[in-house]
């Protein structure tokens, strides 16, 4: 067997995994948001989602304040270090199964290098399942990023292309 | 009769059918661009990573390495070649592999350096 | 054998008692001897209340015959055995319990002399068939009681505390005696069952007159508002046992003494006694957890939530007066039953808190809830007891305080039954009171129990209390008395429909305990339940996630994290809630009845510089001391101050008042 094969094997199952652990989610999820030094740009966004043009509670997700209660761990920001121990608190506290969520291109290691006061990625501090680009991610974007979350829609950035004649690898 | 009621029946629902249809606020979302990879020579890529104020872009021998997930939209590639780069209408980007949010896009020509 | 010989053996025991804490309360052998004598006594008190309980009264016995010193006239009735039973029942727990917390000092033989003093001559005022009897024994049993308050009388406090309960105790009880005495004269006789079967001979004025002085002298002991000033000055500074006498059964003395006017010497009273009783009691429940709420000194707290427990039974007691004066013999004795229940009850529960709070104290040196907390886990025994004792009290199912509560309000409810309108809302009204006073009972007993025993210790002192050496049996011997009461609450109901029925002549039970185990309140039709089902309920409700959850325990995995403290990186104690801050809403609501006052000091009034320390400071006005007694005590003293040049220290003009009393009292002869 060849290692590519392993790779690819455990890649699938993994991927097969979070898949089940995101179906129990499909259309009752508790989101805890959490802010390690965003600009709150994306939390304006993501507040928007409950206003009535995107209304995310039709789609059965709702924000919860306590972690105890919450199913899905959305985090904006470029994990600045002193939330270190509040980021895994949180973490910590939110029962298994739960999904995380970095949004934002701060979250995702855009904007800030790391250095003496932020980590400069989310997935650097705390595991995360689903990224949302976007600066900020529009509530349509949040959306879409949490319907993936709970695997209700496939990613498809994988298979975008970037160039206008589609050549990418 | 409360006046948000006949305001309501005028308008009728304001609630996007999003994912079930599209909505048309998408189409004026700022969003990551997309390249003309005929154009992309090696002298355009340097520039362009050195105008990216979030390491979006970098080249690395003759590919031009693009992060879609650290682009912020602020469309300062499209200002500094504006026939490479175009703004690329995608809003619909989450992933569950951060690997897949990095997009290789071949240089054309030679290295200058 | 008769209940009265019985209750003579108590007597004996705590006589011998008193004797032996006298001669040897130095030693700790001493005190374990005097204790197995009191318990001994309690037990035979126990067993001779019951017993007359369900007997019907006994005659009445005359002893001594001397013309000097008089005779003892002794009955024991059934109102009285239920007294005599709760006597016993907290005589056996503090017996268990004082070996234990005290340690043996000068001042422990006097104090167990006074204690087992105190319990005899409550026996006596119980058993009293006389009226000076009953006067003796009260005014003994009031100074005993004094001598226990007074067990560190070097104390300022202690001292001042004790003061309070003598001076009160004194002015009721000439009120008392000035009721006796009316009562004795208008019907000629000093015999108290002859004075209950002459009652009708009182004329409407002089017997409403007799009601009236009974019910403020025996408010003065029981603690209605606004009589009630000794009781959070005494309790605080009293050894815990000696608060858990007080108010477990003094207090009941003075509801005794109610009952006793109301129910059994001048029964018949008009519709406006019961009101007044009524509305009194309604007021002191409400007044007593009202001001239960702002305190932080444990026993304070306690102390004002007896004021606030004896209102309940007097509410109930006048209830039962206003469906008699409107002919309704059912709901009279029911009510009146209620009463007498709620009374057992809260003996019970009452002195399991303040034996436990005496445990917190002499653990970690303070009374104070905001010094303490965590406390389930440094003291486990004391927890689990004090929090059966605390769902008594707040009156949650399926404890006894739940069943006498209910009880009562279902009474309550049929106010339509009077016939009058205005009588029954002001029944509902009484009944809205007493739910206030419920729900705020609940909340004053949640900061009670979380505060102090939940959380995490906020001083080291908390940090550092142990368990070991300290007294559990008395006070887990009163918890378990708490669920029999409940659980076996249709038999303690059937016993006390005997007394009542031996009282009032109402038959209660057919309607009240149809089955084995439902109580229905007065009529059927009303309302009933179950309190044995109940119990049993919600046990099994309890138990069947427990069950799922240790059945599924094995597969499971489960992960241990810290509790959520907001993703704070260092949770200190002192960010808990404290005893005040918890309270501060009803502080707000009610300020009319606190009308806090506040003080503030800044270091410096410099908005833009560093101001230092800042020294906050708030209080609730005491409006009883200062807008009645403070008044009263001023004048007195003014009066003092006017009579003072009679005493000039002239040799003189004393012989002078000699000569010219003569004269006045020869020509007074003379005419």
């Amino acid at each position: 067997m060849s290692t590519s094969n392993d790779a690819g094997d455990t890649a699938r199952a993994a991927d097969e995994l979070r898949r089940r652990v995101a179906r129990q989610f499909r259309r009752s999820l508790h989101i805890r948001t959490l802010d390690t030094g965003s600009c709150a740009a994306c939390e304006q966004e993501i507040r928007l989602l409950t206003a009535p043009h995107y209304d995310l509670h039709r789609l059965g997700f709702f924000f919860t304040p306590a972690p105890r209660h919450a199913d899905l761990l959305m985090v904006t920001g470029p994990a600045v270090r002193a939330m270190d121990v509040a980021a895994r608190k949180t973490y910590d506290a939110i029962p298994d199964p739960k999904i995380v969520v970095a949004t934002g291109a701060c979250a995702l290691g855009g904007v800030y290098q790391p250095d003496l006061f932020v980590h400069g990625a989310v997935d650097k501090v705390l595991p995360v399942d689903v990224w949302i680009p976007g600066c900020p991610p529009s509530p349509l974007a949040l959306l879409h990023g949490l319907l993936v979350a709970v695997d209700r829609l496939a990613a498809k950035a994988a298979q975008l292309s970037f160039t206008v004649t589609g050549e990418t690898r | 009769m409360a006046p948000w009621f006949l305001r309501g029946l005028r308008r009728g629902v304001v609630t996007t059918r999003y994912p079930a249809r599209r909505d048309s606020s998408a189409d004026d979302l700022p969003t990551p661009p997309r390249f003309r990879a005929g154009e992309m020579t090696h002298e355009i890529a340097e520039r362009l990573a050195a105008v990216c104020p979030s390491q979006a872009l970098r080249r690395d021998g003759g590919v031009l390495v693009y992060d879609v997930g650290a682009c912020t939209a602020c469309g300062r590639c499209e200002e500094a070649a504006p026939g490479v780069a175009a703004p690329g209408g995608q809003f619909e980007l989450a992933v569950t592999r951060r690997a897949d949010l990095v997009k290789r896009i071949p240089l054309r020509g030679e290295a200058s350096s | 054998m008769s209940p009265l010989q019985v209750l003579a053996g108590a007597a004996i025991a705590w006589a011998a008692a008193g004797a032996a804490g006298l001669a040897a309360g130095r030693t700790r052998a001493g005190v374990r001897v005097t204790c197995a004598l009191s318990g001994l006594g309690g037990a035979a008190a126990l067993c001779g209340g019951t017993w007359s309980l369900i007997s019907a009264d006994s005659r009445l016995v005359t002893v001594g015959g001397s013309k000097i010193v008089g005779s003892l006239q002794l009955q024991v009735t059934s109102l009285a055995g239920v007294f005599i039973a709760l006597l016993g029942l907290v005589a056996v727990a503090i017996a268990a319990y004082v070996p234990r917390y005290h340690e043996p000092a000068p001042g422990t033989s006097l104090y167990l002399g006074a204690y087992n003093l105190a319990l005899l001559a409550s026996l006596a005022v119980l058993a009293a068939g006389g009226m000076v009897t009953f006067l003796v024994a009260w005014e003994t049993m009031a100074v005993a009681s004094y001598l226990i308050v007074l067990r560190r009388p070097r104390r300022d406090d202690v001292a001042a505390g004790a003061f309070w309960f003598l001076a009160l105790s004194e002015i009721g009880f000439v009120l008392i005696v000035a009721a006796f005495v009316i009562l004795a004269t208008k019907t000629g006789s000093t015999a108290l069952p002859v004075m209950a079967a002459r009652a009708h001979l009182v004329p409407g004025a002089w017997r409403d007159a007799v009601y009236l002085l009974a019910l403020a002298g025996f408010g003065f002991k029981a603690g209605l508002v606004p009589l009630h000033v000794w009781l959070p000055e005494a309790h605080p500074v009293a050894p815990a046992d000696g608060s858990a006498l007080l108010s477990g059964l003094i207090v009941k003395l003075g509801v005794y003494g109610i009952a006793l006017f109301a129910f059994r010497l001048v029964p018949g009273l008009p519709a406006w006694a019961g009101l007044v009783t009524m509305a009194l009691g309604a007021v002191s429940a409400a007044v007593g957890i009202l001001y239960a709420m702002s305190e932080r000194d444990l026993k304070r707290f306690l102390a004002f939530s007896t004021v606030e427990n004896i209102g309940i039974i007097v509410l109930a007691f006048g209830a039962a007066m206003l469906f008699g004066a409107y002919h309704q013999p059912d709901l009279w004795a029911f009510l009146l039953l209620a009463g007498l229940y709620q009374a057992v009850n809260h003996g019970t529960y009452k002195t399991l808190l303040f034996l436990e709070a005496g445990v917190v104290e002499h653990t970690t040196d303070t009374r104070d809830m905001d010094a303490l907390g965590g406390l389930v886990h440094r003291l486990r025994r004391t927890a689990v007891i004090t929090f059966v004792g605390t769902l008594g009290i707040a009156a949650l199912p399926p404890l006894n305080g739940f069943v006498s509560e209910w009880l009562i309000f279902q009474g309550l409810f049929q106010g339509f039954r009077t016939g009058s309108h205005l009588i029954g809302i002001l029944i509902v009204l009484a009944a809205a009171t007493l739910g206030l006073t419920s729900g705020l009972a609940i909340y004053a007993f949640v900061r009670a129990y979380g505060i102090p025993f939940l959380g995490m210790p906020r001083t080291r002192r908390a940090a550092a209390a142990h368990e070991a050496g300290q007294p559990v049996a008395g006070a887990a011997l009163l918890a378990v008395a708490c669920a029999a009461l409940a659980v076996g609450a249709p038999v303690v109901l059937a016993a006390l429909d005997r007394a009542i029925h031996t009282l009032t002549g109402v038959q209660l039970r057919p309607v009240l305990l149809p089955g084995k185990l439902t109580v229905i309140p007065a009529h059927t039709g009303f309302s009933g339940f179950s309190p044995t089902y109940l119990a049993a309920f919600l046990v099994a409700v309890t138990a069947v996630p427990v069950l799922i959850y240790l059945a599924g325990r094995p597969r499971a995995a489960t992960r241990t994290v810290p509790v959520w403290d907001g993703g704070i990186v260092a949770f200190k104690p002192r960010m808990q809630y404290s005893a005040m801050t918890f309270s501060a809403p009803t502080r707000v609501t009610f300020d009319a009845l606190y009308q806090p006052s506040v003080s503030l000091h800044r270091a410096s009034d410099d908005p833009a510089g560093i101001s230092g320390p800042v020294h906050y400071e708030t209080r609730t006005t005491p409006i009883f001391r200062r807008h009645l007694y403070q008044p009263v005590i001023r004048a007195v003293e003014w009066f003092a101050d006017v009579l003072r040049p009679i005493q000039s220290g002239d040799v003189n003009l004393y012989l002078f008042y000699v000569f010219a009393t003569v004269l006045v009292a020869y020509l007074l002869g003379a005419l």
